[in-house]
């Protein structure tokens, strides 16, 4: 297997605070890697330092299929094949659905027609097709995580990362986008799950890291994390 | 030279002071409501054009102009906060909406002063006796030190309420965190009209002081204050009133030793470039505290 | 999938049909003035106006700036015009064109603004554009004519420059409109609601902000120049009056930002309502432009067409 992303010694400070410390992860295409912690554990700062919206500090690196993306703005980063979504839905409120999903391929050589149909399918697959001419902020918070889904596989990225897409979603949404994760790992991608929600983590992972205060404090099969005492201590412990 | 040099000082300190009025209340309305207020020179003008009818109509000297500007503009703001504010936060954007409101509000005002005051000039002619004072080796107007007298006071007072009372403690609060002084169970709509309507008294009293430190004023003035305040505030640090009330004394300095050392036309945007280049360089402003939004 | 693209393309046949619509009856109205011997100077300063609304809608609407010292455009490209045709005796169809450069000259400028927002941005726009009316006031009275402003000269010829007031206008609506429609206009769009998810999303942010502020600058300069030579003087204080700002924001707000047809309705409601005012009551002008704002912002803050918008959001495929 190919390893999709990689990181090495990624470390980000903010003054005195190293919110990410010398993080080392990689993930092959069709891996889903969970990434475990409590609040403030550094998980969104690592990500942020991922897709280039935070430039690492120390020397750290990031690789998208083998080559170095450190330093290259967001979306330099973004066209080498990373998609997002973020904790709080960011969707671009006012646009249709269908332009909140053409944003990422505006670049692309494709004519609007076909580009047009593909959000369609998109949206489609996300049972958004009815609303694909409403305004993003009239969605409902759920409808805006699916929305943020739809535009994250537009350009059909190698990895996605998704911040707690499962943070105040229903449960029968919750269901329905464990689906939607799981297809994209299954097409290939490389996937980073961020999560502080331990069972759809331990669902979907092939392989989790758990964070605490930057730093990696275990790594392994969903097995090895489930009855590690530093993974306990740290989300039961002071 | 060096007597020049001190005239600047002595006159910097002065109006400073005013400036720095000038620009409290505007920090004070923007940090707690968190709207620009782009009428701000024109309430400030009005508070000279108060003084002024006062004067010329009634008889009533300038000093007994300062409670009487407090109080009418005071209630004329807790009004406006009524009329205005309520209906703005409802919109998509409302501090760049009110940034727009307040435009048409400047608008209204300058054009209302217009219409009852006409475009010329207009001048205080009470006279305090004697007409100046001598500071060392300078002479300073009486007024330009009666002005002076009243800014360190009402800086004071205005010191003295926000950090040892309890509503001034709340409208500190207020600016630092507006979520969580609604969880503590402060009336924010009332705070907020409080908030306007002392930064209106303040700006009608700044007023009575510009008719008592400059010679003259007209409808038009209005534009220049709001561009000034915009420069303290900032300057200041945005919504920050211990620094508004230094920087305004900065700017004050600024403003006359430039006009000592440079031609007028250049003075005039000395005052510009401090604004951009603090915007620029130090949009915390120069005491670096920006206060959390 | 068949069906939907069939939906997709009669709602845009009805786009473009509104939009031809539009265009041609402004086109055939506004040709029409000098024959049918209506008043030029009205219609002259309404297609000017439509004009400064629309591109500033560019900055606004579309990029979600608000550029509160505009007038710095305008002033710039009135006063390049003047100099040009006066000072350095160029032909006035060179002129006008040169005035547009020293809009995007003065854009470029000013790009370092563009990563400041909100207030910030606004504040110190004005600053700028202050800065920029006193540069001029100040500069060799040989060269502005100081106080007293230029003369152009003999070079008056009012429905020339009102056809040619017309064709800046046709070109300022026909880039709005292709723009609202262009992958560029979404990128702003996206800019404008969320820069870093934008960004994040694989759009050059800075890049994108400048085109539009680029855009944006052209057109308020080349006014600038038409005007000059429309009223054939030109001085600082009508070059850089801050009301040319606010009327500006007012009927592009008024009529609705960030739509092709809100900042035309909307200056030809206000414009029509201000000379309407104006002649009633002229000195009460001010005071209800002034009003006319506040209540604005109050009761019809995204203006008239965004307010129908909302109310119908399945229109949004078929208005322009």
């Amino acid at each position: 297997m190919t390893v999709a992303i990689e990181t090495r010694g990624l470390t980000k400070r903010f003054g005195g605070l190293v919110a990410v410390d010398k993080v080392d992860l990689r993930a092959a295409a069709g891996e889903t890697l969970g990434i475990i912690g409590v609040n403030g554990a550094g998980k969104t700062t690592l990500m942020n330092c991922i897709c280039g919206l935070y430039r690492p500090d120390d020397g750290g690196d990031v690789f998208v299929g083998g080559e170095r993306v450190t330093g290259q703005a967001p979306h330099v980063v973004a066209h080498r094949g990373i998609g997002r979504t973020f904790q709080v839905p960011r969707v671009f409120r006012r646009m249709s659905l269908i332009d909140n999903l053409l944003v990422p391929v505006l670049d692309r050589k494709a004519p609007d027609a076909e580009l047009i149909g593909r959000a369609e399918a998109m949206l489609e697959r996300m049972q958004l097709i009815d609303l694909r001419h409403n305004h993003a902020e009239e969605l409902s918070g759920g409808q805006q995580k699916l929305l943020e889904m739809a535009r994250m596989l537009m350009p059909d990225p190698p990895i996605v990362m998704l911040d707690e897409p499962f943070a105040g979603v229903h449960p029968v949404l919750c269901k329905f986008m464990i689906e939607r994760i799981e297809e994209t790992a299954h097409a290939g991608k490389a996937v980073l799950l961020i999560s502080h929600d331990l069972t759809s983590i331990y669902r979907l992972s092939t392989r989790v890291i758990a964070l605490n205060q930057g730093r990696i404090i275990a790594e392994g099969g969903v097995d090895d994390i489930r009855g590690n005492p530093a993974v306990i201590e740290a989300y039961l412990g002071t | 030279m060096e007597l020049l040099i001190l005239n600047g000082l002595v006159n910097g300190l002065i109006v400073g002071g005013i400036y720095a009025l000038v620009g409290v209340s505007l920090t004070l309305l923007y940090g707690v409501l968190r709207v620009v207020n782009f009428a701000h020179g024109e309430f400030v003008i009005a508070g000279s054009f108060l003084a002024f009818v006062l004067f010329s109509s009634f008889g009533v000297p300038p000093l007994l102009a300062v409670p009487i500007a407090a109080v009418v503009f005071f209630a004329a703001g807790w009004g406006l906060y009524y009329v205005l504010i309520p209906r703005l936060a409802r919109s998509d954007d409302p501090e760049l909406m009110s940034f727009l409101m307040f435009y048409g509000v400047s608008i209204a005002a300058a054009a209302l002063l217009l219409l009852l005051f006409e475009a010329d000039s207009r001048t205080i002619d009470y006279t305090f006796t004697p007409v100046s004072m001598q500071v060392g080796p300078i002479y300073v107007s009486t007024a330009r030190l009666v002005a002076l007298a009243i800014t360190i006071v009402v800086s004071i007072a205005l010191a003295l309420f926000l950090f040892k009372t309890l509503p001034g403690k709340a409208l500190r609060a207020a600016i630092m965190n507006p979520e969580a002084i609604q969880i503590m169970g402060v009336d924010i709509v009332r705070l907020s009209a409080f908030a306007f309507a002392l930064a209106a008294a303040l700006a009608g009293v700044t007023g009575v002081l510009i008719a008592l430190v400059f010679p003259a004023f007209n409808p038009f003035s209005g534009a220049e204050y709001t561009i000034i305040a915009f420069i303290v505030v900032v300057l200041g640090g945005l919504g920050n009133p211990v620094g508004a009330l230094l920087a305004g004394v900065l700017f004050g300095l600024a403003e006359q030793m430039a006009t000592v050392f440079l031609p007028q036309a250049m003075a005039q945007i000395v005052g510009f470039v401090i604004l951009v280049g603090t915007i620029f360089f130090r949009p915390s402003g120069i005491l670096g505290v920006r206060f959390k939004r | 999938m068949a069906a939907r693209s069939r939906a997709l393309d009669s709602a845009d046949r009805i786009y473009f049909t509104l939009a031809a619509l539009i265009g041609s009856v402004l086109l055939v109205y506004f040709a029409s003035v000098p024959l049918l011997g209506l008043n030029v100077a009205f219609h002259f300063y309404l297609m000017l106006w439509i004009t400064m609304a629309s591109a500033f809608n560019v900055a606004s609407g579309f990029a979600g700036y608000m550029p509160f010292g505009y007038v710095a455009f305008y002033g710039i490209g009135a006063f390049t015009t003047a100099i040009l045709v006066k000072k350095a005796a160029f032909p006035l169809f060179l002129a006008l064109p040169l005035s547009g450069v020293a809009g995007i000259v003065l854009a470029l400028l000013f790009a370092p603004t563009l990563r400041l927002s909100g207030i910030y941005f606004g504040i110190v726009s004005l600053a700028l554009a202050g800065i920029c009316r006193l540069v001029i006031t100040n500069m060799p009275e040989q060269l502005t004519g100081g106080s007293f402003g230029l003369q152009l000269g003999s070079r008056a010829h009012p429905v020339q420059s009102f056809y040619v007031m017309m064709a800046v206008m046709v070109v300022a609506l026909a880039t709005i409109l292709w723009l609202s429609r262009s992958r560029l206009g979404k990128a702003l769009r996206a800019t404008r609601d969320d820069a870093d998810a934008a960004e994040m999303m694989g759009v050059n942010v800075p890049i994108v902000r400048l085109y539009g502020w680029l855009i944006s600058a052209f057109f308020p300069a080349v006014c600038g120049g038409v005007e000059a030579w429309y009223t054939n003087v030109v001085d600082t204080e009508t070059a850089f009056n801050t009301l040319t700002t606010a009327k500006t924001v007012i009927y592009a707000v008024a009529g609705g930002l960030g739509t092709v047809t809100g900042p035309i309705l909307g200056a030809v409601a206000m414009v029509w309502l201000d000379e309407l005012i104006w002649r009633q009551f002229p000195l009460l002008n001010l005071l209800i432009l002034g009003l006319a704002t506040i209540i604005l912002v109050l009761f019809l803050p995204r203006g008239i067409v965004g307010t129908l918008l909302r109310k119908k959001p399945q229109w949004r495929r078929y208005i322009p």
